[in-house]
């Protein structure tokens, strides 16, 4: 190495570390509040963790233009998590090296728990904007908060869609609906169907006809299932899917001519991907799928304040990225909002503080970004009937979101689905 | 209708369906499968690859169809003797300098250059879901109560063909003879003169020129992502295992059998139960019958 290039170097070092000193002892000093994101930036999820983090910083930008948290500018030190060890490994660094007292992230059901294990071991707090598993709060942490609603949120969801809009457009008492539950194995699908079916059995007493579960890795063949779930003859179809499994069984289901009124979907995946939408064209009219609100989400049906922040966050996304927000922009930025709203009231980051201030919190549905409302449970997690989610549709093309229908200048077509090739 | 009466035709109809579900499904795997006896049974390597030739296959579907809407169908031209050069330099490049190894260098060999193709797949296209949507995919055949895709019957059709033209090769050219007697005895046909070498690299290029051939007949039916291999090689080692190593008449039945235990499992216990059902009669047929249902020719070569 050059000696020239060796001065530079260590210049360069001294002058991060200076940097980095500064930075630990000038949080007060210098007005500025750090917390950790903690996302997957390499790997198979880098995608889908980048477009959360464009989402953080769009609101931290929008926070900073509103006077920062407790009075400053907030900062972020970002950390890659791409899989379960570097997410606890590097939540550790954020909290030991860097200083920070709040940790969010992390999207993926893989890695909220390792990263909230080990943030919970230093009494750090752990927001968390959108992972879905639900064991996330179920372990008695006083450290961990959850925005977004869990898998056992998507099932409650649904089945309040299929029962509150459904049944009355197809003359049904709920408790007559023969419904037919369809899902992938993992954590995910069966976080949602067995939610989804405790409810519809236990509150509303719907018919269930059949439940299976299969592993969207290894799925070659729909026929036997829809051959059996023909003869069942279900009304709705609740179907849990991954990418290449549902056009799959879509596809499969045309071809068999399986005829039932509605099928129902929860996630950004399968049925809710717009590879779904270009994988079938217009044969993929009719699917229902829940999740943040899509085109033709109603801005005035929020309240006055939810309104003006909703608006402010979609034009933020769309001066960065040139488009609508999408699901990952919503989740972490209306998360962070949130964690801002808390700071605001506790003025602190000191735990007790933070977690009277997060329980104090009780906003109505249509409040903050994405029309969400606030109220958490003790276990740290927001309330599913505040975070509003709206079920939307495949409509020649497009997703679109069709309910609540006081959220949407869309409406809901073929309602019942009706015949394969009728709708267009 | 009188119930009773449409209860006896459903029946017959729901047992008609489950039969060509079988037959249709049976013949995907069997094209997958008999590129994968032929390497296995001949050179006696494990290729764990085998599903990221079939990946790479229906990416060159997509992107042809994509780019200049030319149908998987004409895209079989092409790729046949495209994948038949991509086997040929995968043999020269990497299998043989471990044709002689250990089986257990070998499957540490095959399954990095898996690994090292799906994200080389990953890299380069990303992981999203592509699908390829000819003409054929979406038009249905109704026969008698039972339904089913065009572009299925057709990878079936070809599938049975390719079978077949596989067996005749192996059974009545010379190539053929030499190659299975390569198999039977490696060091007995090298004495006869038989430049063995080229013999598996002859093997390779057409083990994977058939499973290209597989890959752009399946594109129409599956997603195409940089795991899409996954979803079929397990299934592909269960059917040559049951056939017989090397046996394309075997992988055939082997196919079928396979795809009649998913389909009828998943209909009366449900598709959870799919792979514990075949995997029970692979272990089934490795402990009583190790030389697959059918037998096979240099069974003792294999050690099992």
């Amino acid at each position: 190495m050059h000696r020239r290039t060796v001065v530079t170097v260590v210049t360069a070092l001294a002058v991060v570390l200076g940097a980095a000193l500064a930075g630990v002892h000038g949080q007060s000093l210098s007005g500025e509040y750090k917390i950790g994101v903690l996302e997957p930036l390499t790997g198979p999820l880098a995608g889908e963790g980048k477009r959360h983090l464009e989402g953080y910083e769009i609101v931290r930008d929008m926070i900073n233009e509103r006077g920062g948290v407790m009075g400053k500018k907030l900062v972020f030190v970002a950390a890659d998590a791409p899989d379960p060890t570097a997410a606890a490994s590097e939540a550790n660094r954020l909290i030991t090296r860097e200083g920070v007292k709040i940790i969010t992230g992390t999207f993926s059901s893989r890695l909220c728990g390792a990263a909230s294990e080990a943030a919970a071991r230093h009494n750090v707090i752990y927001w968390e904007s959108s992972c879905v598993d639900p064991r996330f709060n179920k372990r008695g942490l006083k450290t961990v908060f959850r925005t977004e609603i869990d898998a056992t949120g998507f099932g409650w969801y649904n089945i309040e869609f299929i029962v509150k809009y459904l049944a009355p457009r197809f003359n049904t008492k709920p408790n007559q609906l023969k419904i037919a539950f369809l899902s992938e194995d993992s954590s995910y699908g069966q976080g949602v169907t067995e939610s989804a079916r405790a409810r519809a059995k236990q509150e509303f007493g719907m018919q269930e006809v059949a439940a299976e579960y299969y592993s969207f890795t290894s799925i070659n063949d729909f026929t036997p299932i829809i051959t059996k779930f023909k003869q069942l003859n279900p009304d709705v179809v609740h179907h849990i899917g991954y990418t290449n499994d549902a056009p799959l069984f879509w596809r499969q289901a045309r071809e068999q001519n399986f005829l039932f009124k509605a099928l129902v979907h929860a996630g950004a995946t399968g049925y809710g991907s717009p590879d779904f939408g270009k994988a079938l064209g217009n044969d993929a009219n009719g699917v229902f799928a829940l999740l943040e609100p899509g085109p033709g989400f109603r801005l005035d049906a929020l309240r006055p304040e939810g309104q003006k922040i909703e608006r402010e966050f979609r034009e933020a996304v769309q001066k960065r990225t040139g488009s609508y927000p999408f699901g990952g922009h919503q989740l972490a930025g209306g998360g962070l909002w949130l964690l801002k709203v808390v700071l605001d009231r506790a003025k602190s980051d000191d735990l007790d503080k933070f977690r009277d201030a997060v329980m104090s919190l009780d906003l109505p549905v249509g409040s903050v970004i994405n029309g969400w409302g606030v109220k958490f449970a003790e276990n740290g997690q927001n309330a599913n009937e505040r975070v509003q989610h709206y079920m939307l549709q495949w409509q020649s093309g497009q997703l679109v979101t069709v309910w609540p229908e006081e959220f949407t200048t869309n409406r809901a077509k073929w309602i019942p689905l009706g015949a394969w090739d009728a709708r267009k | 209708m009188d119930p009773a009466r449409r209860l006896g035709r459903a029946q017959i109809d729901v047992l008609a369906q489950l039969g060509v579900s079988t037959v249709l499904l049976g013949g995907i795997y069997a094209l997958i499968a008999v590129g994968l006896t032929l390497i296995f049974g001949i050179m006696r390597v494990v290729n764990f690859a085998h599903g990221e030739f079939l990946m790479l296959g229906m990416y060159v579907a997509f992107w042809a169809y994509s780019l200049w809407t030319l149908d998987p169908y004409f895209v079989l031209f092409v790729s046949i003797p495209l994948f038949f050069g991509i086997g040929y330099l995968t043999y020269v490049l990497v299998m043989r300098g471990v044709i002689h190894a250990s089986h257990n260098v070998q499957i540490f060999t095959t399954v990095g250059l898996s690994t090292a193709l799906q994200n080389v797949a990953l890299v380069l296209w990303t992981g999203d879901f592509r699908t390829v949507r000819p003409w054929h995919s979406s038009v249905v055949i109704r026969v008698f109560g039972t339904a089913f895709n065009l572009s299925q019957v057709v990878a079936f059709a070809i599938a049975l063909g390719l079978t077949l033209v596989l067996f005749a090769f192996m059974k009545w050219t010379h190539t053929g003879r030499v190659m299975r007697a390569t198999a039977q005895d490696h060091d007995a046909a090298t004495l006869m003169g038989v430049d063995t070498d080229k013999v598996y690299r002859l093997t390779f290029a057409i083990g994977i020129a058939c499973v290209g051939a597989a890959g752009a007949l399946v594109s129409p039916l599956y997603a195409v992502y940089p795991t899409a291999g996954l979803q079929f090689v397990l299934l592909a080692y269960v059917v040559v295992v049951l056939g017989g190593l090397g046996d394309m008449v075997g992988a055939m039945l082997g196919s079928l059998i396979v795809a009649a235990v998913e389909v009828v499992g998943s209909y009366f216990f449900g598709v959870a139960w799919k792979e514990v059902c075949y995997f029970i009669l692979f272990i089934a047929v490795l402990v009583f019958r190790p030389a697959g249902l059918f037998g096979q020719r240099g069974a003792e070569t294999l050690g099992v």
